[in-house]
């Protein structure tokens, strides 16, 4: 019997172990990657000085590891890729949730939620073959396809999926008394949907804005496929460009010594700028489960 | 009830998406039939003039998409070389590709891009230009006409082929078993007549070599097939650059070094060298593009960020 007891609370303690190395483990990656961002990045910084590194030359055959003009790029893209991303993904969004027959709404839904599981190799594949062409073609005034709005355009559709079914989300927590009795009030369905049930669902999303900015910043592989990948300053929307993600894969797989210590170091500018992201939106969340409740404690 | 709507919705979308992809593709796969005909057309007529009569379908007006590589390709690092921008970085607006197939796609695909590959990965989708009028092919490679080329070359002493372990490996650089190798990697094999290599059991030991990058990945692949014909002999291959070739060579650190430039005895006075291949770079256009040929000059200035007013963007500064 004792015997028995003691095998249970043996097991009992090994597998608590097993799962709290299973929980420790994810903040030991993460702890990894912190260290060797910033033991590899902070020092080459310090070694090639701020005013080089935050310059806009980068030239490796005479050390010139300037990544502003990749920093201004990337907020470019990301910026114009939301900018379009929200409008189409709100209004989606709105026609969701009152405005078309209830019966197509899961299969849209269904169908939008399918975008966000299409491999990002095949966006920029998609931007590469399609979108880069036409633009040379029909669009550009210079006859170059590759540049922010490629890249913008493609990543305004990845964005899509998140600021739907986000912003949809967030659209359905508000209680529906709202939204009847603003009818009772006498505004049209238009009215109350735009002018009480949106501002109440404001927090979800700007949380949706804030998420689709970050997997448009990180976003690295369709980017590179439609970016051009010159590191030059931005001067419009038909030029090759590099951002931040690209600079770092187009030469992860080729570039030795300082060249590769300068990658991790634009790795770190990227991190911080995600770390914001993040801390950003769990601020915004904060707030939208917090007017949850208030919603929910009102109800009752 | 609803399910089943539903359900049959998404069929009813999907075909519909499926329809418009299909309807797309084969609207493009026509068109791009179409101009393989005419491009057919033009390569035709190229054989007597330098420019095709209907080059008035290509519109010279537009800018040259200029195609590049990432930075630390080698192809990269060796055509700047070779056109004289040692050094320098990638001219404006030039769009990168991260591989040989990026370049050859986009080049397939948009008319007004011109790039340069090694010559043993252009496949027929691209046309290739001559360079200062001479034909970018394996023979001129050999015999030294073709301007973008390089040898790429070991450098030792003499003494080192003394040991049995390092004459096995000059040999076998020499052999039919190597050559093989280089040609399946797209550089130029340069010895005719290669014989196979014979396989000396009795052989161990190990052999250092270093030198140029250019050279390193190839020299890798070999010494690789080497060691499984000689299992009991080690060869290592580090990088470092040409210089460190000539350098640990001289000095005897290393028994091969790797350089990917013409010898020169200055650099090793006790050295001697022996070209394991050569490598070929050929610039290449968009089948459409009527031009055939183009001079080192005007590829310097394509190419050359601080080209200033001798800059070439437009098509019809090459085509006339």
């Amino acid at each position: 019997m004792n015997k028995t007891f003691r095998f249970i609370k043996a097991r009992d303690n090994i597998m608590r172990g097993i799962f709290l190395f299973c929980a420790v483990f994810s903040i030991f990656a993460l702890g990894c990657i912190c260290v060797f961002l910033f033991a590899n990045g902070v020092p080459f910084i310090g070694k090639i000085g701020l005013g080089n590194f935050f310059s806009t030359t980068w030239n490796l055959n005479n050390e010139s590891y300037g990544i502003l003009s990749m920093i201004v790029a990337s907020l470019y893209v990301t910026a114009l890729a939301t900018t379009i991303g929200v409008a189409i993904g709100l209004c989606t969004a709105i026609s969701l949730y009152k405005f078309c027959p209830k019966k197509i709404v899961p299969p849209i839904r269904q169908m939008i939620n399918l975008l966000s599981g299409i491999p990002s190799v095949l966006y920029g594949l998609f931007g590469m073959v399609i979108i880069v062409p036409f633009l040379r073609d029909s669009v550009s005034p210079n006859g170059i396809g590759y540049g922010i709005l490629a890249a913008s355009l493609v990543l305004s559709i990845m964005v899509l999926p998140t600021i739907v079914s986000v912003s949809l989300d967030s659209l359905n927590a508000v209680p529906k008394n709202y939204y009847e009795g603003a009818l009772a009030l006498g505004t049209t369905k238009a009215q109350s949907v735009f002018m009480v049930m949106l501002p109440a669902a404001k927090n979800g999303i700007f949380a949706a804005i804030v998420l689709s900015i970050g997997r448009a910043i990180g976003e690295t592989m369709a980017v590179i496929m439609v970016i051009g990948g010159s590191p030059l300053m931005p001067k419009g929307f038909f030029q090759s460009v590099r951002t931040l993600t690209a600079n770092i894969a187009m030469g992860a797989t080729e570039l030795r010594g300082d060249a590769a210590t300068a990658l991790v170091a634009t790795g770190l500018v990227l991190f911080f700028f995600t770390l914001l992201l993040n801390i950003s939106f769990t601020l915004l969340k904060g707030g939208f489960s917090f007017e949850r409740k208030r919603a929910q404690k009102t109800n009752a | 009830m609803k399910k089943i709507l539903a359900v049959v919705s998404m069929l009813v979308a999907f075909i519909l998406i499926l329809t418009a992809c299909y309807g797309n593709s084969s609207q493009s796969s026509s068109t791009s039939s179409s101009s393989s005909q005419s491009s057919t057309v033009t390569s035709s007529n190229n054989s007597s003039t330098p420019l095709s009569p209907n080059a008035s379908a290509f519109d010279t007006t537009k800018n040259i998409s200029i195609l590049a590589r990432e930075d630390g390709s080698g192809t990269k690092t060796a055509f700047m070389e070779l056109i004289g921008l040692k050094g320098k970085a990638d001219p404006e607006n030039v769009i990168i590709q991260t591989g040989t197939a990026g370049i050859l796609t986009e080049v397939k695909g948009n008319p007004n891009a011109i790039a340069y590959e090694s010559l043993g990965y252009v496949t027929n989708d691209v046309k290739m230009l001559k360079v200062d009028g001479v034909e970018a092919t394996v023979a001129n490679i050999k015999n030294g006409t073709y301007k973008i080329s390089r040898p790429l070359s070991i450098v030792y002493k003499e003494a080192t082929l003394n040991n049995d372990i390092n004459k096995a490996y000059y040999v076998f650089l020499q052999s039919s078993d190597a050559q093989t190798i280089i040609s399946g990697e797209g550089y130029v094999s340069i010895a005719d007549n290669a014989l196979a290599y014979k396989i000396n059991g009795s052989l161990q030991g190990s052999i250092d070599i270093s030198g140029s990058t250019s050279l390193q990945p190839l020299m890798t692949e070999l010494a690789a097939a080497f060691e499984k014909l000689q299992p009991n002999i080690d060869v290592t291959v580090s990088g470092g650059g040409s210089g460190t070739g000539y350098k640990n060579a001289d000095e005897g650190v290393s028994e091969f070094g790797m350089i990917s430039e013409e010898f020169s005895l200055e650099k090793a006075p006790s050295c001697t060298d022996y070209v394991v291949c050569k490598d070929g770079i050929a610039v290449i256009i968009n089948k459409n593009n009527p031009l055939d040929s183009i001079l080192v000059s005007d590829l310097k200035n394509i190419y050359d960020i601080e080209a200033g007013s001798s800059a070439i963007t437009k098509w019809n500064a090459l085509i006339k």
